[in-house]
């Protein structure tokens, strides 16, 4: 393996190596470059272990067999990591080695479409005030909503549609809520990268 | 020196009201952009004390004119109605080439005064209103260029700094950047953030700003040794904790900063109009 010797006096010089292990690899142990990157990489392992850990089922305790490749991919098709990070993830373990075990239980799903649903709740500061998820292999939706009142949370729920909505076109869909209401079925949106 | 705390989601709603009823905090800091849902009138009923407003999400260095114009246009709505000691904001980066960011990017502040200056010149116009701005917990070595960065920004833009102490603390741990740099910076501010920090889980260590942690001795070391420069009228100091937060630990590290500060000063003032 060849190890950088690029400059790293600032974060900055770091910021492409941020989110990938791969590159974490190639600085020598000893400097504070690679304990900046280690730190930044294990942020986006803990979001999304720590928020969906039945995933920890499949691939052991370190969670590295998904972790790992899963970056690698996003890497390569640059995925904005916005809220639907979950989701994409979803998407790569449904063409990877643990499609068959994924697929053979729905509470990854429902896992990972409720971590997105909350983490839009979290980080979307538009006007909008909920957020609906749909997946081609559910009919149930997921719904985040923002804080609503000074003394609750983000709240996050799971509907059963007695009348499913039309399956996404892609793999995953949402559309969001311009009030505390879900009375609108305007189509779905796909997932921007 | 007034002592607060940071409210940034209603689970600790009932502890903020608890802190204030005993007198552990004088003023209460919103995370606001975590509640422009809620409306402003209900926020302003939440407490009754004084208000700070600390932006987490505005982006601003990175955001486009008209998502900044609609940002702002929201955030003054809770301007206007809860009328804050102060309005903060962050330098730092949330994105490289449209990737986001978990562990928040420093800027580089040899390279990017100019562009930085002018978004913050922008920014406070849009916004209306002064905007203090918190600086980084460093890791590398360009953090020891970050007091200059800040002294020279107030000076050229009108902006407060919103000075994190801990903050200062990490740097000087994992960079070197000397507490007496910030000397001017901490002299100018009004504002002021203290928090626990914890080590790298691998080495060679370096120091994470968590929010999650006691006061570190060096933390509480540097405000004695500043105790005069931090301390003048109409100062804040937030106690931030978002994380493993019990409220008897959050009152004992209140206790060591109100030993450190002693009363407000209004409270001072109320004692000697009584006595």
């Amino acid at each position: 393996m060849i190890l950088l010797s690029l400059p790293s006096r600032t974060d900055r010089d770091l910021y492409p190596a941020l989110m990938s292990p791969e590159l974490n690899a190639k600085y020598p142990t000893d400097q504070k470059a690679f304990v900046r990157i280690d730190v930044s990489l294990r942020m986006y392992w803990h979001t999304l272990f720590d928020i969906c850990p039945e995933l920890l089922e499949l691939s052991g305790l370190d969670g590295m067999s998904i972790f790992r490749p899963f970056m690698a991919w996003a890497g390569e098709k640059k995925l904005a990591f916005d809220w639907s990070y979950y989701l994409w993830v979803y998407a790569w373990l449904r063409q990877s080695p643990f499609k068959e075990r994924l697929l053979a239980d729905d509470k990854y799903l429902r896992s990972v479409m409720a971590a997105s649903a909350a983490r839009w709740a979290i980080l979307d500061r538009g006007r909008d005030c909920g957020i609906v998820i749909g997946c081609a292999d559910t009919t149930n939706l997921v719904i985040g909503w923002k804080c609503r009142s000074v003394r609750l949370g983000r709240e996050i729920e799971l509907i059963e549609p007695e009348e499913p909505l039309p399956a996404p076109p892609d793999l995953f869909g949402y559309f969001t809520l311009q009030s505390f209401e879900l009375d609108i079925f305007p189509g779905w949106q796909s997932l921007a990268r | 020196m007034r002592l607060g705390f940071n409210f940034t989601l209603g689970d600790t709603y009932d502890m903020v009201q608890r802190l204030l009823a005993e007198g552990h905090i004088d003023y209460c800091e919103f995370l606001i952009d975590n509640f422009f849902c809620v409306d402003p009138e209900e926020l302003a009923k939440a407490f009754d004390c004084p208000i700070g407003l600390h932006i987490m999400y505005s982006k601003f260095l990175e955001a486009n004119r008209p998502t900044l114009v609609d940002f702002a246009a929201r955030l003054r709505d809770y301007i206007d109605v809860l009328n804050p000691m102060y309005v903060s904001d962050h330098i730092l980066r949330f994105t490289h080439e449209g990737r986001a960011f978990f562990h928040l990017g420093e800027i580089d502040y040899s390279t990017e005064y100019e562009s930085v200056r002018d978004r913050v010149v922008a920014w406070q116009e849009i916004v209306g209103h002064r905007i203090h701005f918190e600086n980084y917990p460093s890791i590398m070595d360009g953090g020891r260029e970050a007091p200059a960065f800040f002294e020279r920004l107030m000076k050229e833009t009108g902006a407060g700094v919103l000075f994190d102490a801990s903050n200062a603390v990490c740097s000087h741990r994992n960079c070197g950047t000397p507490f007496e740099a910030w000397r001017n910076v901490i002299a100018e501010a009004r504002h002021f953030h203290v928090a626990g920090y914890r080590h790298s889980l691998v080495e060679p260590f370096i120091s994470l700003d968590t929010h999650a942690e006691a006061l570190a001795p060096d933390t509480l070391a540097f405000l004695k040794d500043f105790r005069s420069v931090f301390d003048k009228p109409g100062a804040t100091m937030t106690y931030e904790r978002d994380d493993r937060i019990e409220f008897d630990d959050v009152v004992a590290d209140l206790k060591l900063l109100r030993e450190l500060f002693g009363q407000p000063e209004e409270r001072r003032h109320d004692l000697a109009l009584s006595a």
